[in-house]
């Protein structure tokens, strides 16, 4: 904008005033735009506008008065406005001044270069584009008005024309608009920069959602501009409007660019069709991306769910929604379903989440026939996506520019990933694939460069045909599809023999095309089934190809290689030779034998016998003792094999007994034995080995083998040989004249236990000794060789637990070892006498001990011990009593003093009466009633002396001391010695006598049981060791009691019975008395030794001095009634 | 039962016209389309001719319609068509379960809503007529079920090229309506002379979007079992 200048001052003011002018219009604008902007695009630009404003308005509101002011005053022109819409010419506008009528001419002149002059009645004009610098413009009045003006290029404005849109579309499957305008360039000097806004509203709203910017050059000529824009929202779900604007950059023009104004604005709107109404339909995304689905409908929508995830509805224009999902998984095959619930329906769509396809590895590119070329690779990641949205590959040739497609859309799945044909071009060997595989979502390529010659795989030959030429040469060929002529194919082919053995043959031919291949296969074994097969690759190896189906052929028949094994052995009566032979193995029969010929043949005549047939493998000639040499020879379709020769006797050997006596033994492991023998260089053709079983009656074979000469050791392998069975083995050698043997061998495969026991018996038996002897095991039974027997023995008799089995340990069995497997009896010493005794014998060899034999055996009895163990306690007992008897006669005066005293008048004594007295009235008390019998008791007490234990001492009767000595005794030490009178038997039912004397028992004392055993065992068993003396009768009696008194020591260790020395000493009881049994402390003492109810005699001593009896008493007591008794 | 019913069909001629393919103005017997149909390209056909206003039921042509067919029907035809009723009401329920357990979520919880048997166009039966009135229907119905499963069976082999149970169970299906459709014609063919049965086809849902296509052949699947129950007691 110009003003007109009348002073210097004020045109610099109005210069000022234009320039701000011009930035307050531009900033206005600015800011209108940024008004317009969507609240989301607001930037903090818009925030600095703001304090420049603040203060801008209120002064450029005051300048503006004041030069209204001015003008007024002055009558001037005002506001010479200059704008241009291409830089190359300017619209200058102005106001005229007050008093001025419209339509008034004047002369308006432009002092440029030249002056020149313009006379118009507007109040506008278009001038050409001035040149820099300032140019005055007058504008003069009829009416003498004038008003000058200072204009610069400054002070234009270059104001581009509205733009104007040309078309604008929308793809609405994929949401996405596209705009199309011109520029307009041709208009504008070039090079110059366009800058273009495109705004797109979203309607009903009018809401702006999006406004870019973005740079145009211009070209100086028009230019059609493209812009697409993909809305989040699926542009179905709402329609939308887009203006556009712009400005120049002329690096020329120095006046201010401003926007131009918006373009009429285009809409776009979706029709919907009849049901679809949630979209996007069937869209393909990446899969962890957002998206946004929205659904039309005429009601209400409820929820909104992505399979079974329900989202927050969006609210849009009317009952339409949306709903935004984000971080979308792969997706299912059939895709994964959306779905709106409305009131009165359901709505839905499906999308298809998942990735572009992976860069394809692994590419490899071969040839079968050098007719295609079959690349395969390895499509790396799986994109999630099937059917139509699959992967499709294309194999592009750069070097031809020839391409192959490959669609999977009709295999729909993975199955036939990924292999791709490629015709091979004529004369092209190298090629530069790329491989690009697309689905929606993106694409992917790998490169491969290859030599196709060095990349041959050939198929797999097919059509095997094999031909015989002789019985070790056939000719193999097969076809092998594919053009080969230019380069050479290696052929393996694989010759099998049997299950295992296999050859594998190199071969190189020279390649054809579609061709059959034939080569030769020779030293192959006549009469021998092959297998063959064939694979082929080429000399610039790259793969074999498969291997062909395997052909199998059997070689024609050749003559036998040799004559079979021969053996020969005379019958058992000697006049017939029997002649064995082996058939052939079938690497050596070279056919199939269909007989043998066997002749003999001496010296002066040859004898031949028929064919055999071929299962036939042995001949039987009668033969005299003469030598004659065997032939055998095979025959198969191809003719006779040598023959095998044998000589029909053998060489005597002189040793031969010695080796057969010397029994070698062998032992094999599983089904076979290993034999060795020294080397004999007499012997020039082979060894053989014969063998039979050892029980085998008549001709002994079994079968043989043939061992070459030079060899020393063989094993001998038989699928008849069984373990636990005997062999034997005979080692022939070979030489000119025949065979001879050398050696005898008896072996086990393995050995086993016995299976029976050896048989024994007893040859003898004595009181301390058996003797034992026992039989051969059989051959049969023994399965092994004998390496001894065991022989167990214990004490025991039949069916008892302890002798039933030996129990490895136990105490009481003895065992012994027989490794002498020649000794057949033993003899078993140091046995007790009239003892059973347990037996067992067993067999055993290195296969385990055999089972056992036993026997019960008792020694006799030992009659010397028991005649002595019988006489001498009788010889004793009889000294004894002898002893006993003169002591008894001699001393009789004192024994009738001692123990059968005058008994004296019961009439006087007062005592009895004392005691009558006292016990009137108590029946226990009768003493001296004569009862018809009590047991009586004498005790015999003797303190400090050992007692003799005496067997019967189970008769209990306590005997009172002497109550001086009562103290002193023992009353363990005492022995009770009981009698009874002859009459006690009589009167033992007497209740009375039962009640008295409960406890009394009456033993009678036999010298001979002293000897019994039990007796003894028993006394032992109840007798303290240090009083076991037995009985000693008395030799040496004490003269007195003081005597006794100083040798109290010794008759502690003088073990056995002593005589009561002091007759006052005697303590005697009251038989009839029950307390006296029970305890010591009731004894009572009548002060006599008498008995008052004994009707036997007491002897009175003959003196003070006699020797006094205590145990000897009831001894001799016992003595003297049993002897009446007896 | 199958074997001889597919053989039976492959056997026959259909007596129906070419009206009864549902295009309508056409007539003629096509043959050569009929044999293709065996080949399990009728729904292909259907598509390729289908033409607005082809699901409109036609009326039963006069019973003195040419009728023939190219071999002897089976003597106990009524037996095998309950029998092959029997067999589709079996294997109905299972083949709507895969069917919508196959489309994904949330179809097999939603299957009141998104498989409800509210088809407009289903071909209807009537239980109470006479067995004349209910073999024609139940022409009309197969020849429907049978364009419409074929139509659903090329969608899922697109949509679910692994799910070869719901593809087996789909082409079992077929197989059997085809066997059905046979037996069903020499039936009204021998008996009643009805030569021609105008039969209506499902719309074309080529163009529809994948949920729409899910949808409608759940819906399909749903309406096929409820009345496939109800015919198969009516016979």
């Amino acid at each position: 904008m110009a003003q007109v200048i009348e002073e210097p001052k004020v045109r610099k003011y109005l210069k000022v005033n234009l320039v701000i002018r011009a930035d307050y219009i531009a900033q206005t604008m600015d800011v209108y735009a940024q008004w317009k902007q969507p609240s989301w695009m607001v930037d903090n630009r818009r925030a600095r506008m703001i304090p420049h404003l603040a203060w801008l308005l209120p002064a450029l509101t005051l300048l503006h008065l004041t030069m209204q002011v001015n003008g007024l005053k002055r009558g001037a022109t005002q506001d010479l406005k200059c704008t241009t819409n291409n830089v190359q010419v300017w619209d200058c506008t102005w106001t005229d001044p007050l008093g001025v009528s419209p339509g008034t001419v004047k002369e308006v002149c432009i002092k440029d270069r030249l002056r020149s002059c313009h006379r118009l009645q507007t109040t506008n004009i278009k001038i050409p584009a001035l040149s820099s610098g300032d140019h005055e413009v007058t504008i003069n009045y009829l009416n003498s008005f004038q008003s000058k003006f200072i204009l610069n290029e400054n002070d234009v404005s270059l104001i581009p024309d509205t733009p104007e849109i040309l078309s604008l579309s929308a793809n609405f499957s994929t949401s996405t608009l596209y705009l199309k305008w011109n520029d307009r360039g041709s208009a504008f000097p070039y090079p110059a920069n366009a800058t273009w806004e495109i705004k797109v509203l979203q309607n009903p709203s009018m809401k702006p959602i999006k406004l870019v910017s973005f740079s145009t050059t211009l070209s100086g000529k028009d230019t059609v501009h493209h812009w697409n824009w993909t809305s989040d929202l699926p542009l179905q779900c709402a329609a939308h409007s887009v203006g556009i604007r712009w400005h120049v950059d002329y690096h020329h023009f120095s006046g201010y660019a401003g926007w131009s104004a918006w373009s009429q604005l285009k809409n776009i709107s979706w029709t919907p069709d009849s049901q679809s109404s949630v979209f996007p339909q069937d869209k393909v995304i990446f899969a962890g991306s957002d998206i946004t689905f929205c659904c039309l409908s005429p009601t209400k929508v409820l929820k909104g769910q992505i399979g079974n995830l329900f989202l927050p509805l969006i609210r849009l224009h009317g009952e339409n929604v949306a709903i935004h999902v984000q971080n979308v998984n792969v997706s299912e095959s059939s895709g994964t379903n959306v779905v709106f619930t409305s009131i009165d329906n359901v709505h839905g769509t499906v999308f298809f989440a998942g990735y572009p396809p992976d860069v394809p590895k692994k590419v490899n590119c071969e040839t079968h026939d050098f007719k295609d070329i079959i690349c395969n690779w390895d499509p790396g990641r799986l994109t999630g996506l099937v059917g139509p949205r699959n992967t499709d590959y294309i194999l592009l040739d750069s070097i031809s520019g020839k391409s192959s497609v490959f669609q999977r859309l009709e295999a729909l799945t993975n199955d036939s990933c990924c292999h791709l044909s490629f015709s091979m071009l004529p004369n092209q060997e190298i090629y530069n694939f790329t491989l690009t595989g697309h689905n929606p979502l993106g694409q992917a390529e790998s490169q491969v460069l290859i030599n196709i010659t060095e990349r041959v795989a050939p198929h797999v030959p097919v059509s095997l045909k094999v031909k015989d030429i002789n019985s070790t040469v056939v000719t193999l060929s097969w076809h092998l599809p594919g053009n080969f002529s230019k380069i050479n194919l290696v052929c393996q082919i694989e010759i099998g023999k049997g299950d295992s053995e296999q050859e594998v043959r190199k071969i190189t031919i020279r390649g054809a095309e579609d061709s059959r291949y034939l080569v030769t296969v020779d030293k192959l074994n006549p009469y021998t089934t092959y297998t063959l097969r064939v694979r082929c690759s080429t000399e610039t190896f790259w793969k074999w190809s498969k291997w062909s189906n395997e052909k199998r052929h059997l070689t024609t028949e050749a003559i036998p290689s040799r004559g079979p094994d021969t053996w020969r052995e005379w019958s058992s009566d000697g006049k017939n030779l029997i002649i064995y032979w082996k058939p052939l193995p079938i690497n050596e029969a070279n056919g199939k034998i269909l007989s043998y010929n066997v002749s003999c043949s001496s010296n002066e005549e040859t004898q031949s016998l028929s064919e055999i047939p071929d299962p036939q493998h042995k001949a039987e000639i009668q033969l005299d003792k003469n030598d004659y040499i065997i032939s055998v020879v095979a025959k198969n379709s191809a003719g006779s094999s040598p023959p095998s020769k044998i000589a029909s006797m053998e060489i005597s050997n002189a040793s031969l007994t010695a080796l057969l006596t010397m029994n070698e033994q062998a032992v094999g492991m599983g089904k076979r034995i290993f034999l060795t023998w020294h080397h004999d260089p007499n012997m020039t053709c082979d060894y053989v080995i014969k063998w039979c079983n050892s029980s085998c009656s008549g001709p002994c074979l079994m079968d043989w083998i043939k061992v070459p000469s030079n060899s020393t050791e063989t094993v001998i392998e038989s699928d008849q040989f069984q373990s636990g069975v005997r062999y034997n083995f005979y080692l022939y050698g070979c030489t000119n004249q025949g065979y001879q043997l050398l050696r005898s061998i008896t072996g086990y495969i393995e050995e086993l236990a016995p299976i029976v026991a050896p048989n024994f018996t007893v040859e003898d038996t004595s009181a301390d000794s058996i003797l034992v002897k026992w039989e051969d095991i059989p051959v049969e039974e023994l399965r092994g060789f004998l390496r001894g027997y065991l022989f167990y023995f214990q004490k025991g008799e039949r069916d008892t637990p302890k002798t039933r089995s030996f129990d490895t340990g136990h105490s009481d069995i003895k065992l012994k070892n027989i490794t002498d497997i020649s000794q057949k009896t033993l003899r078993i010493a140091d046995l007790q006498g009239k003892t059973s005794y347990h037996l067992v014998l067993r067999a055993y060899t290195h296969g385990g001990l055999g089972p056992e034999k036993s026997m019960f055996v008792v020694t006799k009895e030992n009659s010397v011990g028991l005649i002595i163990a019988i006489l001498i306690p009788v010889a004793v007992a009889v000294i004894v009593g002898v002893v006993t008897s003169i002591l008894c006669y001699r001393k009789r005066e004192w024994i009738k003093e001692t123990f059968y005293p005058d008994i004296p008048n019961p009439e006087n004594c007062k005592a009895l009466q004392f005691q009558k007295s006292l016990c009137e009235g108590s029946n226990t008390l009768k003493t001296l009633e004569m009862n018809p019998c009590t047991p009586n008791n004498v005790e015999v007490l003797e303190s400090r002396s050992i007692v003799p234990k005496i067997e019967d001492t189970e008769i209990i009767s306590p005997v009172a001391e002497h109550p001086g000595e009562s103290s002193e005794a023992d009353p363990e030490n005492h022995v009770v010695v009981s009698y009874c009178p002859p009459i006690i038997e009589e009167e033992i039912s007497n209740p009375a006598a039962d009640e008295a004397g409960g406890t009394s028992q009456v033993v009678y004392i036999d010298v001979q049981s002293m000897y019994q055993p039990q007796a003894k065992a028993e006394e032992e068993q109840d007798t303290d060791p240090g009083m076991v003396a037995g009985y000693k009768p008395q030799m040496r009696l004490p003269i007195n009691s003081a005597l006794e008194d100083t040798t109290e020591g010794e008759t502690e260790k003088a073990a056995g019975y002593r005589p009561q020395a002091n007759v006052n000493t005697w303590n005697l009881i009251s038989p009839d008395s029950p307390r006296s049994t029970d305890s010591n402390s009731e004894i009572v003492s009548f002060g006599s030794p008498c008995s008052i109810n004994s009707r036997q005699f007491l002897i009175p001593p003959k003196d003070e001095d006699s020797p006094k009896s205590n145990g000897g008493g009831w001894s001799f007591t016992n003595f003297f009634q049993n002897k009446p008794n007896d | 039962m199958e074997r001889e019913s597919s053989e039976n069909w492959e056997r026959d001629k259909p007596g129906s016209q070419g009206a009864g393919w549902g295009w309508g103005d056409r007539t003629g017997w096509d043959q050569g389309a009929w044999e293709l149909g065996n080949r399990r390209v009728v729904p292909l056909l259907l598509v390729l001719h289908w033409k607005p206003g082809a699901g409109s039921p036609l009326p039963i042509t006069s019973v003195n319609a040419t009728c023939a067919t190219r071999h002897p029907c089976h003597g106990n035809l009524m037996n095998q068509i309950k029998n092959q009723l029997a067999q589709l009401n079996g294997s109905a329920n299972a083949l709507f379960i895969s069917y919508y357990t196959t489309q994904g979520e949330p179809f097999p919880n939603n299957v009141d809503k998104l498989c409800g048997p509210n088809m407009t166009d289903f071909p209807p039966f009537h239980v109470n007529g006479t067995e004349k009135t209910k073999l024609v229907e139940l022409y009309r119905m197969v020849t429907y079920l049978t364009a419409s499963l074929g139509n659903v069976t090329r969608d899922q082999k697109v949509l679910n090229p692994n799910a070869l149970s719901l593809h087996g169970k789909l082409n079992a299906t077929i197989d059997i309506m085809r066997g059905l459709l046979s037996n069903v014609l020499c039936r009204l063919c021998n008996k009643y002379h009805v030569g021609h049965v105008d039969v209506t086809y499902t719309p074309d849902i080529s163009s529809k979007d994948v949920f729409q296509r899910k949808k409608l052949g759940c819906q399909l699947l749903g309406t096929y079992k409820q009345v496939i129950s109800v015919v198969a007691q009516a016979f």
